[in-house]
This record gives structure tokens, sequence and C-alpha cells, in this order.
């Protein structure tokens, strides 16, 4: 086995809507190793977006709701300035709605990550960008709205934003949702790509025919994971 | 960095952002405005002082101060001054030269008795002559005059085709019948003093005298009066008070009603240029005062107008007469006369020297006038203690009608409202920027909520808080700098066209309104076509278009067919233009404020922005 990458110990993760507590994480436990390709399956609201930002440092968990480390290092010991970078540069986010900013083209889209503080800078992203997306195949299509884009290429602008600045670990929330058999397909096979170049990979899906195609899958029921 | 990329684009790809720098403008550009009129008419009263009155009066109505001569001596060895002059003021009465008719009017004047060469040193006297040559309209009223009085010596030089001429000029139909040789018999027959009486007759036509007594003889003609032929003649006799070797007045410009002042800011004399005020004589009278304040037998004096003075300001325009001094003296008894006996009046048993009652002072260039001030302060101390043979003039200590003032002192009065009224406008307006500060929370606040999504983006891929506070900080800045640079810009235009937007106003084109109302009707079109659509938000805008476009164009109509306004009339203002200069400092601080103000309403929504919870914005559909 390879060493492990990304920790999740007795998670949990509780939303207050309104003046009701829903728990919707009850201790986890997840071990990613490097080079995994990981999947996580549930139904509709059983928390695994939820699990997904945990893991990418976008939220955390309750006050003594567990613990997630990244490489041995607790996230909950990282200040709110190395949770940034974190964000930046160890992980990779790709979202069911692709999530651009319809305002910047192609390009500047995928490049973005790169000119946050920690990123790799406006000049190497450029290039950066600019490989990836020619390797999608969007080379025509970088000076194009997000608009003007199909839902597939769209995904793909996200999956080269998500690389820009080649993070160890790429997350992806339902990656496919929003497409057709075909072109969930495709994106299916570049994601695999990637994996295959080294990158560890934890996808949610609730579509048990994507779980199959990772090296392991895991079961979200009731706020735990099972195998 | 992301934050310059989104900024930019978020500016130019929306419609919302564009209306706050729009209202950002708008705010600068009204500051601008209103603060540079302000500035420009203090500046206008700053200045028109120097041009009126130099930089220090020493005063001593009605009695006037005696051997001012060696008051003027002691100023002018002050190495503060450039010069020192004597004026005499008081009121009377100016009988006008019109109407034609026995019946005249009279204008009420200020009486300035000066000395014209030192009078232009101190003060821009020179400068503010409005006449430099005759108009055109007015040469023939010259020429009618100089024929008159010229005829018999017109007459004398004649030769016979000319008396032919002549008899044709002035015929009353008796030559019709006659044949070219019987005239000209004709013309031979007639004695010498005809040909005086039939030139004077003819004088209301120059044009025709001059056909008939040839070039080189209209020539000499025109010579007698230097100011047909030479433009400086008119210019010195204003400067010299002179006019023909006579002592002459000349009045400010408003003086006499038969300038009219057109709704284009120029000027116009009444009956083509008849009543041109150089052309003719007035009869000044002055009510002089005796030593005990009583009042003592009118004087009056005719005198010719040498010249016209504009100094801008309406008021000094409006009153104010500039006549040689030692005519001023004669009329208010405040020239050098002898004292004698009253049981024996041929025994002279003293004089009583001259007098001015006032003393105007010009600075050197760079000294301040309360320096001068407090020069010409010891210099008169100086004066006052010396001894004079007949009487002594008026010390400080005693006598608190005597006043030693820079002009801005003398008129704090005027000056000092003024310059509150600028501060309180300034305050008042820039009250406007916390409209347009709202504006911009209002604005942000409804882009932050709209990016809702796109900051849970960025915090994704790495972006902190402080990131995406400096975003719409960077944001506000932008939409601050646009707005006050387009302000400024605004604020330039109309403050610097002040004249012609007044212009307009006073006189509508009608190209404008035709324009507005055709653009009214394109629009109207346009709107028809798209209400077929059924969209209703572009045929309300249209709607609105039409309607404003619509209602300037027919108020453009209608005020053209009023006859226009007059907002800066120059009998209600003190000054007869529009100030159009923009006060670059003040414009410039406009700007940076409202540039700092947008920057300040843009953190409130940016701090909100900050606070969002990326998980939630991500899930914000």
């Amino acid at each position: 086995m390879s060493e492990l990458l990304l920790q999740a110990h007795d998670v949990h993760k509780t939303y207050r809507l309104g003046r009701v507590d829903v728990p919707v994480l009850r201790g986890c436990d997840v071990n990613v190793h490097a080079g995994e390709f990981l999947a996580i399956r549930g139904s509709s609201g059983s928390g695994k977006s939820t699990l997904l930002h945990l893991l990418g440092g976008l939220d955390r968990p309750d006050i003594d709701g567990g613990d997630i480390s990244h490489a041995g290092r607790l996230l909950s010991s990282l200040s709110n300035r190395a949770l940034d970078w974190y964000r930046a540069r160890t992980v990779g986010f790709v979202f069911q709605f692709y999530h651009l900013l319809p305002e910047l083209t192609v390009l500047e889209n995928a490049m973005l990550p790169g000119l946050v503080p920690g990123g790799v800078g406006a000049a190497a992203a450029r290039t950066r960008a600019t490989e990836l997306l020619g390797r999608f195949g969007l080379d025509h299509r970088l000076d194009h709205r997000p608009r003007e884009l199909s839902g597939g290429e769209r995904q793909r602008t996200a999956i080269a934003r998500a690389l820009v600045n080649d993070p160890p670990i790429l997350l992806a929330d339902e990656p496919t949702g929003n497409l057709d058999e075909h072109t969930g397909a495709e994106i299916l096979r570049l994601l695999h790509e990637t994996h295959q170049q080294g990158l560890t990979m934890v996808l949610v899906t609730h579509d048990a025919s994507i779980a199959d195609q990772a090296d392991r899958a895991l079961n979200l029921v009731d706020g735990r994971l099972t195998d | 960095m992301y934050q310059p990329l989104l900024t930019s684009r978020y500016l130019s790809t929306r419609l919302i952002p564009l209306l706050a720098v729009l209202a950002v403008a708008l705010c600068v550009a009204l500051v601008i405005v209103v603060v540079s009129v302000m500035t420009g008419f203090l500046d206008m009263v700053r200045t028109s002082g120097r041009t009126l009155m130099g930089d220090v009066v020493v005063s001593y109505p009605i009695r006037g101060i005696p051997h001012y001569e060696e008051l003027i001596e002691e100023i002018r060895a002050l190495p503060e001054a450039v010069e020192a002059t004597p004026v005499v003021d008081t009121w009377g009465l100016l009988r006008m030269p019109y109407p034609a008719g026995d019946a005249k009017e009279s204008e009420q004047v200020q009486i300035w008795g000066i000395d014209p060469s030192s009078f232009s040193t101190v003060t821009g006297f020179g400068d503010t002559l409005e006449w430099t040559s005759v108009p055109d309209d007015s040469a023939g009223l010259l020429q009618t005059r100089l024929i008159r009085a010229h005829a018999e010596e017109l007459a004398a030089t004649l030769d016979a085709s000319a008396h032919v001429a002549l008899l044709r000029a002035t015929d009353q139909g008796e030559l019709d019948e006659l044949d070219e040789t019987t005239i000209q018999n004709l013309a031979s027959q007639r004695p010498v003093d005809e040909w005086a009486v039939r030139l004077r007759w003819l004088a209301n036509r120059p044009d025709l005298v001059q056909e008939i007594i040839g070039e080189q003889a209209w020539t000499d003609l025109n010579a007698r009066d230097p100011r047909l032929l030479s433009s400086e003649a008119l210019v010195n006799d204003g400067l010299t008070l002179q006019r023909n070797g006579r002592p002459a007045m000349v009045p400010g410009r408003h003086v006499s009603k038969a300038n009219i002042r057109t709704s284009d800011g120029t000027y116009e004399i009444l009956q083509n240029g008849y009543w041109w005020m150089p052309a003719f004589e007035g009869t000044l009278t002055t009510m002089p005062i005796d030593s005990r304040g009583g009042l003592l037998e009118p004087e009056s004096i005719v005198l010719p107008f040498a010249n016209e003075f504009s100094s801008g300001v309406y008021l000094i325009d409006k009153t104010r007469l500039m006549v040689p001094l030692d005519i001023v003296q004669r009329l208010t008894h405040l020239d050098e006369v002898e004292l004698v006996d009253e049981d024996d009046p041929t025994l002279v048993v003293g004089t009583a020297p001259a007098r001015a009652t006032m003393v105007l002072v010009r600075a050197v260039d760079g000294v301040d006038p309360l320096a001068l001030q407090a020069a010409v302060h010891e210099a008169y101390q100086r004066f006052s203690r010396q001894t004079y043979p007949d009487e002594q003039p008026p010390t400080l200590e005693l006598d608190p009608s005597l006043r030693i003032l820079t002009w801005e002192q003398q008129n704090a009065s005027f000056i000092g409202p003024i310059e509150k009224e600028r501060e309180l406008m300034r305050t008042l307006f820039s009250i406007v920027y916390l409209v347009s500060g709202a504006l911009i929370v209002a604005i942000f606040w409804a882009i932050v909520y709209e990016k809702t999504r796109d900051i849970g983006i960025l915090r994704s891929i790495g972006a902190s808080r402080s990131g995406i506070v400096w975003i719409f900080l960077l944001y506000g800045l932008a939409v601050g700098v646009l707005g006050a640079l387009l302000g400024v810009g605004l604020g330039w235009l109309v403050t610097s066209n002040m004249p012609s937007i007044h212009e307009g106003l006073t006189d509508p084109p009608l190209w404008l309104g035709v324009f507005l109302l055709a653009a009214a009707g394109c629009l109207l079109i346009w709107c028809v076509v798209k209400s077929r659509s059924g969209r209703l938000l572009p045929l309300l805008l249209g709607s609105l278009g039409v309607l404003v476009l619509g209602g300037l164009g027919l108020g453009e109509l209608w005020l053209r067919h009023a006859g226009g306004v007059m907002l800066w009339d120059p009998a209600v203002y003190y000054f007869t233009e529009v100030p159009s200069n923009v006060d670059w400092p003040s414009a410039w601080m406009s700007a940076a404020g409202a540039a700092i103000c947008s920057v300040i309403a843009a953190a409130i929504p940016a701090a909100r922005a900050a606070d969002i919870d990326p998980v939630g914005a991500l899930r914000y559909e």
C-alpha cells in the first residue's frame, strides 16, 4: 500500500436549519492513499458533498467533531491563510454545475487558480492552462465565454482549472451529474487519464456504475462510510 | 493577482456599475461647477478691486485731505508702493444728451475726480476703456458733424464738376427737364454761399458728400476729428480725459441707457449707433457742501464724453463717472481758494489748500497689501506731523473718519459673505457624495448578492477572505476614479462653456429643439417596433425616453418662443460675465473625495462578501 495522503477520522458535521440541528456526517472514517481513485457513493442529501468540502478544506468539521489530516498534518491546526494555500496548491475541485465565472473567458477561467496567492503565477498558469485545455480539445475555445460552450466543454474547462496549480489531489463532486451519458463517459475517461498520471482522486456520485470504475468505492449511509 | 482581472471584467461587462460611475461623475461635476463659479466670482471680486481701486485706500470723505500732494510724495517714496493717486469722489447728476428734444434724461452718478496718468498706473483704468475705434455706425454721425462745421471751407474748394454733382444731389426735381449744358450753366451761376448751405443740407448723407467732394478733400475733412483716422486717438482721449483739447469725462458703460446689452452678451447702441456717447456732451451738476456741512449753490459744467469704461462690475459701470481732478475739486469746492476777510472781501487773509477725499495706492508686485497698508500708515503719520502754514491734515488718532484700508478690508462686508457662501455651497453640495456613496452601497450590495456563487468558487480555488474584500474595494476604487475623472471632464466642459450655455438659454437655438424632437420621433418608432415582441422593459424605457426627449424638445422650442431666460442678468448680478474658469485645486479635491467615498462605500458590501460561507455559496443557484 502506498502512503496515506488524506485521512478523516470520526468526522462529524451538523448543519443548522432554522432552529433544528441536522447531523449530516456522524463519524466518518476514510483513508485516501496517494495515487488512489476513491469513489464515495451515496444518495442525494447523504452528505457526500459535505465530506468532499471537508476534505478540501472548504469547510471545517464540528467542534470536537473529528480530525481531517493531509500528509499527517491536521487541517484544523492550519491558519486561515495556510488553509487558503492548501485549497490553492493541494486540492483541485470539480463541481457538478461546473461553476465557471461567466465574465471570464475559457482560458482565464482555467488559469484563475494560478493567480491567487499560493498559485503558480500568471505566466506559468497561462502556459499550463493553455496546455491542459489543448489536451482536453478546447484549444479553439480559449477566448470564448462559458455560456458559449456545451456542458461537456464547460466541465472540461473546470477540470483544467482544477489542475492548473498541479495539485496532488482532485476532488470531484458528481462531475457527470449534469451531463448526458455519452458526454459523462467522456469526462470520466478524461478523469481516468488524469488519474493515471499519478493524481489522487476522490469522486462522489450517486451512480453505482461510475463508482464501480474506481479503485475502491465506499458507501455513505446515515452519515457513516461503509465498504 | 486575480482582482484587477475580475474588476475590469465586472466593470466592462455589466451595466449597473456604469450607472454608479455615472452617479459619481454627476456628483463630482455638480460640485466642480458650483464651486468653480463661486471661486471665479470671488476671484473677480478680488481682481476687480485692484483694477478699480489699487491695493490700499486712504480715505477722508467729504472734507478731504488737505496737502494731499505731500502725502502722495511720502507714499511714492515707500519701497512697497508703485504709485499713489488723488481722487475726489462725490455724487451728482449727469444730464444725458438723449433723447432728442429738450426733455433730456438725467442719471445719478458717482463722480470720481482723477489725475488720469497716475490713476491709470494705480488702477487698471486704461485697460477698461471700452472704445478703441469709432464704431462703424457712429462714424457717420461724426462725419455729419464735420461737414456741418466745415461747410464753408469745403464749399470754397469745390470745382465745377463737384458743383454739378452737388446741385444734382440736392435737386428737388427742378432739374428733371433740363439738359446737361443748362445744368452746368446753372451750376456756374450759383453764389458761393449757397454751396455751403447745400453741403449742410446733405450732411446727413456723408457717403454722398464723400463722392461729391472727392477722396482728398474727404480725408482732409476726416483728419479734423483724429478719432476717425487713428484708434489711438480715442484711447488717448480716455486716458487723458480730454477731447479736442477740452477736458472731458468717461462714464461707465452702463451709465448711458443708450448702451443696450443684447441677449448674447454683446452691446448695441440705440438708434443704429447714433447715441454713441463719445460723440456727445453731458451736463454735470453737483451739490457742494460747506465746511459746516450745509448745502451750497449747485455747480454745473458741460463736458464732452471722451470714451466709456467697462470694469465688469455692474454696480460701478452703472454709476461711476471719471472727470479730471481739478474740475471735480471746483465742483465740490475742494479746490485751492483764497480766504478773505469777512468785513472787507478785498482783503486776502490766507488760502485754503486743495483737497482729495481719497488717495489710492498700488503695491509693488509681490508685496502683500497688508504690508503696504502698514507702510502707508506710517507714511501718513509722518505726513500729518509736519507743520503746514494754513491747515493741518486730519490725524489718525483724532479723526475716526480718516481710514487707511486695503481694498479687501474696505469691501469686507461684500467679500466676506461670498466666501461664506462658497464654503456653505461646498459643504452642502458635498452631501451629494453621501448620495453617490449610498448608491454605490446599494449597487454593490446587489452585485455581491448576484456574485455569491463566484465568491464561493474563488474561495474553493484558494482565494482568501481578504482577497475577496480587495475585489470589491478595487471595484469601488475603479468606479470612483472613473466617475471622478468623468466628472472632472464634465465639470470642466460645463464650466468652461458657461457663457455659451448661458447664451443658449437666453437665445435657444432652433436646431436643438428640432434635433430633440427628431430623436424623440426616432425613439417612438423604435418603441413601436419593439412593442411587437411584447416585452415590457424596452417599451417602458423607450416611452420614458420619448417623453423626456420630446419634453425637452418642446420645452426648448417654447423657451425659444418665449424669448429665452437670462439667468445671469448683469443688472441683478455684480459682474457682467459668468465666471468660466475651473477651480482646479478644488476640482481635484472633489474628485479625490468622490473616489475615497466610493471606496468607503464599497467596503460595506465587500465585508459582506468576505463573510459569505463558501459552501453555502457553492450550493447557491
